[in-house]
C-alpha cells in the first residue's frame, strides 16, 4: 500500500529524518510514536507531499506521491488546523469538501450520521466559525473532514490531543470500526501510549529521524515502549 | 472546481474580522485607481499633442518608439513596488484532490485583475488608432499596440516570479537599482542612448506582425516561468521557511547602558531586523534620505514662500522612521503584547524601549544627512532644528494617537500597501504631522524670517527633550489606562 525507500529529509547539515526502507501493507493501523523532535510530523508531511524530500520516494499503491496527484483523491489526511478552511463554518467546509469530492448529499449525510456521537451536538447546524472553534472541536472537524470520501489511507497526527476522555474513547471506536467495515489503512502519531498500543497493530519507535524499533507483538508493545520511554 | 476555489476566496475575504476596515481601505484605493486611470486616459487621449510640445518638429511616431523603453522601465519600478504577489492558505488545499495546477492558475489569474494591466492599453490605444491607424493602416495599429501591451504584460508575470524568487534580499534590491541607473543614468549620463538602441523594435512592431507574435510568446513563456516556478514551490515548507538567523550578534551595544528599557530597545531592534515588514521601514528610511535631493537644489524652492516646504522635508528625513514605525507603536508588539503586561514595570520600559530605539535611528539619519550642507548651511540648519522638534515633539504626538485603538499586525508580511495594523488613527496621524511643525514654524517665519522659525522649532523641541520624562509618562499611562482594551484587541485574529 505505502512504500518508503531510501528517505532522507536534511535542511543544511542536520539530517532530520532517515527511513532507509519502510512498508505499511493494506488496512493496516498504523501507529508512530517518539519524543518531540524524532521526525514524526515530518514524516506524516513527507508522505503527503507537503514538504519535499532530500532524498527518496514515498509511493501510495506505487505512484510517487511527489509526481503524481490521484492518490490525494483516495488518502485523508488532518495534521493540525491549518488544514482547514478555517473562515468556513463546520457545514460549510464539510459542503465544500463533498463538492471537491464529488459526493451526493446523501454521502455526506450518511458520512455525518458516523460521527453524531463524536461530535456531541457541538460542531454540525452550529453557526460558528472554524476558526472560533475550541482545540478539541477543530481536532474533531478535521478528522471527520479526513475520513470523507472513502479514503483507503488516512493519516492523523496526535489524534487525541486535546480531546476530552469521553471523545477519546469514542475515536478509537471510530478508528476500529472503520478499519473493520471499509478495510482504511491508518497512519497514526501519538504520546499517548495507551490508546495507539491499544489500536495499532504496529508501532513504530522514531529516534531523532531514525528507527528505533519496529514493534509487532501487541501483547509486548506497551511493555516495551514504557521500558524506552522511561528510559 | 475553479469556481469553488474562486467562491472560497470571496466567502473569505467577506468574513475577514478586518473587512469593514479592508472595504474602506479598498474604496480608497479604488478610488485612487479610478483617478489615475482616467488621469492616465487623459494622458493618452493628448499624447500626440504633448509629443508635439516636447519634441517641436519631429515625428511624434519616432520621439514615442524611442521613449517607449523608458516607459517600461517606469513601469518595471511601479510593478515592483506595488505588484502585489498573490497568496492563498495554500495549507487548507494541498492535502485535498484538487490538482496543484489548478490552484496556482487561479492565483496567478487573479492577480492579473488589477489596474496595473490596462496602464499600458489606456495610455497607448488612443495614440495606436489615430496617429499610428493613419499612417501605417489599422494593422500597424494593431500589432504596434500588441506589442506594447504584451511586454507590459509579460512584466507582470516576470515581476511575480522575480518578487517570489528575490524577496527582500539584497540581490533583488541590487538588481532593481542596476535597471534604474542602466534606464536613467545612462541617457542622462550620455553613456549611450537605450531609447534609440530600441526604437527600430517598435518601428518594425508598425509594419509587420513578428514582434506582435514574439512579444506574446515572451508573455507566455513569462506565464508559465511564473507558474512553473510556483508550482514547484507550493510546499509547506517554503511558505513558512523558517529563516536563518543571520544576525546573531546583532545587539546594539550602547542600548544596554538604559537598563530594563535598553534591553527591550535591543529587543525591539531584533525584531526590526528580523521581520520583513519592519526592514521595508528601515530600508524606507533610507531612501527617504536622498529626499531631499528634489528640493534643495529645485530653484523653484529656493525663495518665496515655497521655501517653507523645507520644513516638511527635514521632518521627513530626519523622522520618517520614527513616523512610519512609530504609527504603528503597539501594534508591533502585539503578538506578545501579554509578556509585556505580566512583567514588573513591563509597558513603561517597553514604551520607552520604543522611544529609545526610535530616536537614536531619528539622530543616525540627522548625522547621515549632514552631508547636505552641500547645498548650503542653511539645509543643516533646517535637519537640526526639524530633528529636535522631532525628537521632542513629534514623538510624543505620534505615539500620543498611535495608542488610540491600535490594532493587531502580522509581521511576517510585506509593507508596501499592506494597511494591516493600520487603523483610523493611523490615517488621521498625517494630518498633525503636517501641521504641527508648521503651528510653530510659521507665525514666527512669516513676521521675521525663516531664521526664527526654525530657532522657534529648535526651541521648542528642546523644551520638550528637557520634559521628556514627563511626555513620555503621558503615553506610558495611557497604555496602562487602555491596556485590558489593547490586550484583547491584540487577541483578535487578524
Amino acid at each position: 500500500m505505502i512504500k518508503i525507500t531510501e528517505l532522507k529529509k536534511q535542511y543544511k547539515e542536520a539530517v532530520v529524518l532517515d527511513v532507509p526502507l519502510l512498508e505499511i501493507p493494506k488496512s493496516e493501523c498504523f501507529g508512530l510514536v517518539g519524543n518531540n523532535g524524532a521526525g514524526k510530523t515530518t514524516l506524516f508531511r513527507i508522505m503527503l507531499d507537503l514538504v519535499r524530500a532530500t532524498y527518496g520516494v514515498v509511493e501510495i499503491e506505487g505512484n510517487d506521491v511527489s509526481k503524481t496527484e490521484d492518490w490525494k483523491r483516495r488518502t485523508g489526511a488532518y495534521l493540525d488546523e491549518h488544514m482547514l478552511l478555517s473562515y468556513l463554518t463546520a457545514d460549510e467546509y464539510f459542503q465544500t469538501l463533498r463538492k471537491i469530492y464529488g459526493l451526493s448529499e446523501a454521502d455526506l449525510h450518511l458520512h455525518l450520521a458516523k460521527f453524531t456521537e463524536f461530535f456531541n451536538d457541538e460542531i454540525t447546524g452550529k453557526k460558528k466559525y472554524i476558526r472560533d472553534l475550541s482545540k478539541g472541536n477543530l481536532k474533531k472537524v478535521g478528522i471527520a473532514a479526513a475520513l470523507m470520501g472513502n479514503p483507503e489511507v488516512v493519516f492523523l497526527d496526535e489524534p487525541f490531543e486535546n480531546l476530552d476522555p469521553s471523545s477519546q474513547i469514542r475515536l478509537k471506536k471510530l478508528i476500529l470500526h472503520e478499519k473493520e467495515t471499509s478495510q482504511v489503512t491508518f497512519l497514526i502519531s501519538s504520546h499517548d501510549l495507551n490508546h495507539v498500543t491499544e489500536i495499532c497493530d504496529r508501532i513504530l519507535l522514531l529516534e531523532k529521524g531514525k528507527i528505533l524499533n519496529d514493534l509487532r507483538d501487541r501483547s509486548a508493545m506497551l511493555a516495551e515502549l514504557d521500558a524506552y520511554f522511561t528510559g | 472546481m475553479l469556481f469553488e476555489l474562486i467562491r472560497l476566496e470571496f466567502i473569505k475575504s467577506f468574513r475577514s474580522t478586518a473587512f469593514a476596515k479592508s472595504v474602506m481601505v479598498a474604496i480608497f484605493l479604488g478610488f485612487l485607481a479610478i483617478m489615475f486611470l482616467s488621469y492616465l486616459l487623459m494622458a493618452g487621449l493628448f499624447l500626440n499633442r504633448i509629443l508635439e510640445v516636447l519634441a517641436e518638429g519631429e515625428n511624434t511616431i519616432e520621439v514615442l518608439n524611442s521613449g517607449l523603453i523608458f516607459f517600461f522601465l517606469v513601469d518595471f519600478m511601479y510593478r515592483y513596488f506595488l505588484q502585489k504577489l498573490p497568496v492563498i492558505e495554500l495549507e487548507s488545499l494541498l492535502h485535498l484532490p484538487i490538482s496543484k495546477h489548478k490552484i496556482m492558475h487561479m492565483l496567478l489569474g487573479r492577480s492579473f485583475f488589477s489596474p496595473l494591466s490596462i496602464i499600458a492599453l489606456i495610455l497607448f490605444t488612443p495614440f495606436a488608432f489615430t496617429v499610428i491607424g493613419q499612417e501605417y493602416g489599422i494593422q500597424g495599429a494593431i500589432s504596434w499596440l500588441g506589442t506594447v501591451v504584451f511586454i507590459s504584460w509579460t512584466l507582470h508575470w516576470f515581476m511575480l516570479w522575480f518578487k517570489q524568487r528575490f524577496e527582500d534580499g539584497l540581490i533583488g534590491v541590487g538588481i532593481v537599482f542596476a535597471i534604474l541607473l542602466l534606464g536613467g543614468g545612462s541617457t542622462y549620463m550620455g553613456w549611450f542612448n537605450l531609447g534609440e538602441i530600441v526604437a527600430p523594435f517598435f518601428r518594425f512592431a508598425m509594419s509587420s506582425s513578428i514582434p506582435l507574435l514574439a512579444t506574446l510568446v515572451l508573455c507566455g513563456a513569462g506565464y508559465y516561468m511564473a507558474f512553473s516556478y510556483y508550482l514547484n514551490n507550493a510546499y509547506l515548507e517554503d511558505l513558512s521557511d523558517e529563516e536563518e538567523v543571520r544576525f546573531v550578534n546583532q545587539s546594539v551595544g550602547f542600548f544596554s547602558r538604559f537598563g530594563m528599557a535598553g534591553e527591550l530597545a535591543n529587543l525591539e531592534w531584533k525584531l526590526i531586523i528580523r521581520h520583513k515588514k519592519s526592514r521595508t521601514f528601515l530600508m524606507l528610511s533610507a531612501f527617504f534620505l536622498l529626499y531631499g535631493t528634489i528640493f534643495y537644489d529645485n530653484p523653484a524652492y529656493q525663495d518665496g514662500p515655497m521655501q517653507h516646504m523645507f520644513i516638511f522635508v527635514g521632518i521627513f528625513i530626519t523622522g520618517i522612521f520614527t513616523i512610519q514605525y512609530g504609527q504603528l507603536f503597539l501594534s508591533w508588539n502585539s503578538s506578545y503584547f501579554d509578556f509585556f503586561l505580566t512583567r514588573k514595570d513591563g509597558i513603561k520600559n517597553l514604551v520607552k524601549g520604543k522611544y529609545l530605539l526610535l530616536l537614536s535611528i531619528s539622530v543616525l539619519c540627522f548625522l547621515l544627512s549632514i552631508p547636505y550642507v552641500y547645498y548650503g548651511w542653511k539645509f543643516l540648519l533646517i535637519h537640526f532644528a526639524t530633528f529636535l522638534f522631532n525628537a521632542g515633539i513629534m514623538i510624543h504626538v505620534i505615539t500620543y494617537l498611535a495608542i488610540w485603538k491600535p490594532k493587531p499586525m502580522d509581521l511576517n508580511k510585506g509593507a508596501m500597501f499592506n494597511y494591516e495594523g493600520v487603523g483610523a488613527a493611523q490615517f488621521l496621524m498625517i494630518i498633525p504631522m503636517m501641521v504641527a511643525p508648521y503651528l510653530i514654524y510659521l507665525p514666527f517665519a512669516l513676521f521675521f524670517n525663516m531664521y526664527a522659525g526654525l530657532a522657534a522649532l529648535g526651541t521648542a523641541g528642546v523644551i520638550g527633550i528637557l520634559f521628556f520624562n514627563k511626555l513620555a509618562t503621558i503615553n506610558i499611562n495611557r497604555v496602562l489606562k487602555n491596556r485590558f482594551e489593547i490586550s484583547s484587541s491584540f487577541r483578535q485574529e487578524l
